[in-house]
């Protein structure tokens, strides 16, 4: 506790904490979240090898096929993710500086960003089947559909955790004193934020 | 007058979004290159440690779970333009006969 206050925790600009309960050099949330992000970095790294083979094996097609992906759907849904992450953050700076209404604002916030990438990935499939593109089109889409339906249900179910945080601090079970659970929901939330980062580029700008 | 000052975590969000527009830039104009691929590869690592350090907060965090998370960040950009660097190589070893 000594050193805690010795070396105040500066949070993201707004000010020091220097009781942060969780944060400062310890497990952010709780230890079995971590097990599920490195979980899910694991089966988001067994997609991108897959994607290095098939990319050496089938060149011509990985060349060509992001040409016919539509890029203002990925970008749009990469900002709407970024922004959705930043909401999270806000949302934890409110709660610790106890504004549990400002917290529920900024996850309201990200529960609708979550709901238009889904909205948007939805009208992506749609017009991509439109322009005669399916999982079994070739490789690249194969690659394609199954990395990025995979996050579609990441998406999905994150913001279901979404809404239970919002109950819970709508509840006063989240405060400015015990809020480690909502530390955790904000983990997962930038996880896949951060899987996005990288599926973005790999489907949408390399080639 | 409305004075807003700009925290760490606005200035974070703004760059992150003008990396994301660079990247939309570069997918509907540059040519395919391996000066292009080190390029994202580059913007995909330095994205990544700003979500990891100031969205997610691990900077004063425990120190195995913030070295796992940016080491995450330096391997897949870093094998994402191995793999296309030596793409002919990682075709022939890979091949089933």
């Amino acid at each position: 506790m000594s050193q805690l206050v010795q070396q105040p925790f500066y949070l993201n600009g707004a000010g020091s904490v220097i009781t942060e309960p969780e944060s400062i050099r310890k497990i952010p949330g709780n230890s079995a979240i971590w097990v599920g992000i490195f979980s899910e970095l694991t089966e988001f790294a067994m997609f991108f090898v897959i994607y290095f083979f098939s990319k050496a094996h089938y060149a011509e097609q990985f060349e060509q096929g992001p040409l016919h992906l539509n890029t203002l759907a990925g970008t749009l849904n990469t900002a709407i993710l970024i922004s959705s992450s930043f909401f999270v953050a806000k949302a934890m700076q409110s709660i610790r500086a106890n504004r549990p209404q400002d917290c529920v604002r900024w996850l309201w916030g990200t529960f609708t960003a979550g709901m238009v990438y889904m909205l948007i990935k939805a009208l992506e499939y749609s017009w991509n089947i439109d322009q005669g593109i399916h999982s079994d089109t070739n490789y690249f889409y194969t690659v394609y559909y199954y990395m990025t339906f995979n996050h579609f249900l990441h998406v999905g179910w994150a913001s279901g955790s979404i809404l239970w945080a919002i109950y819970r601090v709508n509840k006063g079970h989240y405060t400015v004193d015990r809020h480690a659970a909502l530390t955790a929901i904000a983990c997962y939330w930038h996880m896949i934020d951060l899987a996005w980062i990288i599926i973005f580029p790999m489907l949408y700008v390399l080639r | 007058m409305l004075k807003y000052k700009l925290t760490k975590l606005d200035i974070t969000w703004i760059i992150l979004m003008i990396i994301t527009l660079l990247n939309a830039l570069v997918a509907e104009t540059a040519e395919p290159s391996i000066f292009i691929t080190g390029l994202i590869c580059i913007s995909i690592a330095y994205k990544g440690r700003l979500v990891i350090d100031d969205f997610m907060e691990l900077l004063n965090a425990n120190k195995t779970i913030r070295t796992l998370m940016r080491s995450y960040f330096y391997i897949i950009p870093a094998l994402l333009f191995l793999s296309d660097l030596f793409s002919e190589q990682l075709a022939n070893i890979s091949r089933v006969s």
